[in-house]
């Protein structure tokens, strides 16, 4: 690739090349959406157990969060796809993949959930009580609603964090964005750059696309006047 | 009108037979890491080919059994195999006694030798290159290769650099980050052929390895048997003298013959046009020597 007609060149191979990006971060949004309706779901009850779950259930659940944070991503991908298969039970590349991120996620997950039901002033229980409601009556319907509304800023930050985690599920034989990327590298060794810039733009959409929803759906939740997350309120 | 009747009712027949063959026979999972000119190659569209993969298509037809290739990244394969999510590995393995002890390799079916690949005018030669008299003092290798097993064992004084992949090598190599590259020779042919001006071989480490295909420990589907009788049927022998190098003997004309003829020499661009002019033949017609045959006419053109 030499001189501007080199690169206008190159951009059109790129452009052409498209359909086996395109191909490949298919199954990074797949996974992407798999992974965090895992984290959201599991995330969401360990952050209850830690927080109201007692001091049993709290070590259980603060301990899960602590060893699915502290692994690489990576090691766990080849726990979760190549471990199952010395007892004989064979996980699809897939749900490997979806499992190993999603649990790693809702460890992330369960801590900005925590924070938030933290982040409720306790005199809120105090008044749902005296109210004559019951504890768990008060966490559902009082600290709950909150609590989710607080956690969309730190989703957003998780969203980004995981969108990014999916290309490392290639080791797992998942052809995701980065390993197709390779494909137009190997037809093309000049192209090299420009195809990972065309990767690089196609994750800047995502994340643009997934942080543009989560905060509409911010704006869209506030409940003004009302809750902790109010600025200068 | 009679016998264009019995003529359906026969093709009704054989259809029915064909049918009940091709479902009676069992897919094999290959697992290759995919793209690795000219072994492992992909079209524009997606679809794969190249040396390996048409070999396992070859002898998945002459031996009755099918296939379906997973592209797997290199590091990955041999666990893949290892826990019978793959059945085979096909991918230039070289054959060492290391990887043999956690999975079987079938006969050898390619002789490989290390090439050393160097910036044109740096004015360094193989061995210069090796021992670190280059300016960054770094030579590079794709991990888990056997060329990165032989820098890191030999080429004392210098740096090895491991990459993911070979490509980024080469382009640390162009933009002057390492002084040498060692890859298969194939491979770096191809390499070349991408920066004619800016790159040369500056010589073969004569390595002398065997690639073989590879599959689980102790060969649980039975496959080593039918890989080494199907190489024998396209036209490779393998010569054994008891204490010297093993030989590789192609059959004049074969579909071996054909199939190197085709892969080793010209360039990528002109291996893939020629595979899509004769793949029918290979995937749908299942003609193994026609489609070999087609493939090496298609490449000289």
């Amino acid at each position: 690739m030499t001189g501007k007609e080199g690169l206008i060149e190159g951009i059109i191979t790129i452009g052409r090349s498209m359909p086996i990006l395109l191909r490949g971060i298919a199954i990074n949004i797949e996974l992407l959406f798999a992974l965090l309706a895992v984290g959201l779901l599991v995330g969401t009850v360990v952050a209850l157990l830690q927080v109201y779950g007692g001091r049993v259930l709290g070590t259980i659940a603060a301990a899960y969060a602590w060893v699915f944070r502290g692994i690489p991503a990576m090691v766990l991908l080849f726990l979760f796809y190549f471990g199952p298969s010395q007892f004989g039970l064979d996980v699809p590349p897939f749900l490997a993949a979806t499992l190993a991120l999603g649990f790693r996620s809702s460890a992330y997950q369960s801590q900005i959930f925590r924070g938030a039901l933290q982040a409720i002033p306790h005199e809120q229980m105090m008044a749902a009580r005296s109210l004559g409601m019951s504890r768990v009556r008060a966490i559902v319907s009082i600290i709950i609603p909150q609590a989710l509304r607080l956690s969309l800023a730190g989703w957003s930050n998780e969203f980004s964090s995981v969108a990014k985690d999916t290309t490392l599920a290639y080791v797992v034989g998942l052809n995701e964005v980065l390993r197709q990327a390779r494909i137009i590298q190997d037809r093309h060794y000049d192209l090299a750059m420009l195809a990972y810039i065309a990767v690089a733009l196609l994750f800047l959409i995502l994340t643009y696309s997934g942080n543009f929803g989560l905060g509409a759906l911010e704006r869209r939740l506030r409940i003004p006047g009302l809750g902790v997350h109010e600025r200068g309120g | 009108m009679r016998k264009g009747l019995i003529g359906l009712i026969v093709l009704g027949f054989a259809v029915l037979v064909i049918g009940g063959v091709v479902a009676a026979q069992e897919t094999y999972v290959v697992a290759s890491d995919i793209p690795w000119a000219p072994f492992e190659m992909v079209t524009a569209n997606g679809q794969f080919f190249g040396f390996d993969l048409d070999v396992m298509r070859c002898i998945a037809i002459v031996e009755g059994f099918d296939i379906d290739i997973k592209n797997i990244a290199f590091d990955s394969i041999i666990p893949t195999v290892e826990s019978g999510k793959a059945d085979i590995g096909a991918s230039g393995f070289t054959i060492t006694a290391e990887r043999a002890k956690s999975i079987d390799f079938s006969q050898p079916y390619y002789l490989s030798n290390q090439a050393v690949v160097i910036r044109k005018g740096s004015g360094l030669n193989i061995v210069s290159a090796l021992a670190g008299k280059g300016p960054t003092q770094s030579v590079g290798a794709q991990n888990g290769t056997t060329g990165f097993g032989w820098a890191e064992e030999n080429a004392i004084g210098v740096t090895v650099k491991g990459y993911e992949f070979y490509p980024t090598a080469i382009l640390d190599l162009v933009n002057g980050r390492i002084d040498a590259v060692i890859q298969d020779e194939p491979a770096s042919q191809s390499s070349l052929a991408a920066y004619p001006d800016k790159l040369e071989i500056a010589g073969i480490i004569n390595t002398n390895e065997y690639f073989g295909f590879l599959v689980a420990k102790g060969d649980p589907n039975g496959l080593l048997p039918k890989i080494n009788d199907g190489l024998a049927k396209l036209g490779l022998s393998v010569i054994d003298p008891a204490g010297g190098m093993k030989e590789l003997v192609v059959t004049p004309g074969s579909v071996w013959d054909n199939l190197l003829k085709a892969y080793f020499g010209p360039t990528n661009d002109e291996i893939e046009a020629a595979w899509l002019a004769s793949k029918d033949l290979l995937l749908v017609d299942k003609d193994v020597e026609g489609f070999a045959a087609k493939l090496a006419q298609e490449v000289s053109k």
